[in-house]
């Protein structure tokens, strides 16, 4: 029996669940898609303080926002997983943390239906902490073909890296964007032709501040939105996707 | 649904067969028309978003008579919409329909086309091209959204095209502009006979403005004052009320400008999309329909234009 399962209404449950707590939105794929990611012998807890934000509805399926705010979190997040239950392939993100904490997370993911979205933060002592959202959605952001690559020109812009870091108060944010299909494999004959690996790194610091790793959940030309405990560095940002190309750019310090 | 050709002689008995052959179902759009000034007439809708209980009635139709004929302004959401449009107007002017004005593309205003008589269908050709380029796309979304009111609709793209300028029918003198700031491709008719000006979707009032193919809100803005200087004294909305007077231009001309500041400013300090989704919306705007849906919509088009705007190129 685990610890954190004496409290509250997850212990009412426990004789008929595999040792998770109830899912509120009811998602058949919330046992499968926590054994799955997080392990089946996890220890996972719903904490409103991982606020996963998403809109009520998906006004574009191929390009929906996600927000996972972390300012109320009372400690370092150890790692991040997210996901998207009902996507053929769930899994967005995956974060590891370096030596500044993330305290803001954004990501556009696609959707393949009406579904439940989940952010598990794991703290220090292994628990999962969760955070769940839901958005409607007509469907097919995972089988739409890509803009990107429905433009004959997309060859030009291709890899095309912007950038900003913005001070908040004494937080820095980065925004990053990068011209990619992020094809995810599933419309027609086009193979998967996205980017899995993302890291950023203070300038002449072998150690990220942070790493991602990214999954086809994940919408063409990503923003990226990281908000990090500290001043603004000079800064390299560090891409790699499933086809080899690496994108690598360095970035200043603040710029507004 | 039968057929219109004795309307003229029997309007009471087309009235009841129309309602009666639509009640089976229980979807029945209760058209009314109003007079803004003598024979010039609106069909106000509702300023919701679609819903299987609106039936996509969200819009304003018009038409207007003229000494030898009818002129219409849109078609409605559906054909069964179309069809209670044509009744309702035969039945209130008396009169034939020569000129089915098709504003744009967007299904609310030209998914009824297919209760007219295709040579009586009019539209700028830019706004042609683009319904048959959107059309069956907006039509899944349409069926989706408001369900069986749809049954029955098929995309009729009009085999007449419009032009610009000064335009006569009868005893009425119009005149066309084609502008872009809402799709693209915007027809806005004024009528200089009565001084009634309608907008279509150029001007939204009391109801959010929509933006899924605005080329930017910039260009509306600008397209907007042109507009505004017209010898107006009516002005027909897309959606929300006919007012006499500016104050819907205020309005919308506020609206635009507060929304483009909060995106650039938003931009200016790095907030992702979904936070400019959940940024509060002045309380001025309290009156203004689905403003929180239409600035999560909004985000969406447009919000990625001003991000990149807002970053720096990176070099390699
Ligand atoms: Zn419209």
């Amino acid at each position: 029996m685990r610890g954190w399962m004496a409290l509250g209404l997850a212990l009412l449950s426990v004789t008929v669940q595999a040792g998770f707590p109830e899912d509120p939105f009811h998602s058949p794929m919330w046992e499968y898609n926590l054994e799955r990611y997080l392990g089946d012998d996890s220890e996972v807890v719903h904490d409103e303080r991982v606020e996963l934000q998403v809109p009520p509805f998906a006004e574009d399926s191929a390009q929906v926002p996600l927000t996972l705010d972390l300012t109320a979190f009372p400690e370092p997040a150890q790692r991040i997983v997210t996901w998207v239950d009902l996507n053929p392939i769930p899994h967005l993100f995956t974060y590891e943390p370096g030596a500044d904490p993330v305290r803001l997370l954004s990501l556009n993911f696609r959707v393949q239906q009406a579904t439940t979205v989940r952010a598990a933060v794991q703290d220090a002592e292994g628990v999962w902490h969760l955070g769940s959202a839901y958005v409607d959605a007509a469907g097919g952001g995972c089988t739409a073909p890509s803009l990107t690559s429905a433009n004959p020109d997309w060859e030009k812009v291709f890899g095309t890296v912007r950038g900003g870091a913005f001070s908040r108060a004494e937080h820095t944010r980065y925004k990053l964007n990068v011209m990619h299909p992020m094809d995810s494999g599933m419309v027609g004959n086009t193979p998967a032709f996205y980017i899995e690996q993302v890291a950023l790194y203070r300038e002449g610091d072998p150690h990220p501040l942070l790493r991602l790793e990214l999954s086809q959940s994940a919408a063409e030309n990503p923003m990226f939105v990281f908000e990090l405990e500290q001043e603004a560095p000079r800064s390299r940002l560090w891409m790699r996707d499933n086809n080899g190309n690496v994108f690598e750019r360095h970035l200043g310090g603040t710029s507004s | 649904m039968k057929r219109f050709a004795l309307s003229l002689l029997m309007p009471v008995l087309l009235l009841v067969d129309v309602g009666s052959s639509l009640a089976q179902d229980g979807l029945e759009y209760r058209l009314e028309a109003t007079e803004i000034t003598p024979g010039v007439w609106v069909v106000e809708g509702s300023t919701e978003s679609f819903s299987r209980e609106n039936g996509g009635n969200i819009v304003n139709t018009a038409f207007i008579e003229t000494d030898v004929g009818v002129v219409v302004i849109d078609s409605g959401p559906s054909r069964r919409y179309g069809e209670a449009f044509r009744a309702l107007i035969e039945t209130t002017t008396g009169k034939s329909i020569t000129h089915v004005l098709i504003t744009h593309h967007h299904p609310d205003h030209a998914f009824g086309n297919q209760a007219f008589e295709p040579e009586t269908l009019y539209m700028l050709p830019a706004s042609r091209e683009l319904l048959a380029r959107d059309g069956d796309a907006f039509s899944d979304n349409m069926y989706r959204l408001v369900g069986d009111w749809m049954r029955g609709t098929e995309i009729v793209l009009p085999p007449n095209t419009l032009e610009p300028g000064e335009w006569q029918v009868g005893n009425r003198r119009f005149r066309l502009l084609e502008l872009t700031g809402h799709t693209g491709s915007d027809l806005v008719v004024f009528d200089e006979t009565s001084g009634v000006l309608f907008t279509a979707d150029m001007l939204f009032y009391d109801r959010a403005l929509t933006t899924p193919q605005s080329p930017g809100l910039d260009v509306w803005a600008a397209e907007l004052e042109a507009l505004e200087a017209l010898p107006y004294r009516w002005v027909v909305p897309g959606h929300g009320p006919v007012v006499e007077g500016d104050v819907a231009f205020r309005q919308m001309q506020d609206y635009l400008a507060w929304l483009d500041r909060t995106l650039s400013q938003a931009a200016t300090e790095g907030l992702s999309m979904m936070e400019v989704m959940n940024l509060p919306i002045p309380e001025r705007f309290e009156g203004v329909a689905e403003r929180r849906h239409e600035l999560i919509r909004t985000t969406t088009h447009l919000y990625p234009h001003y991000e990149k705007a807002a970053l720096a190129l990176l070099p390699e």
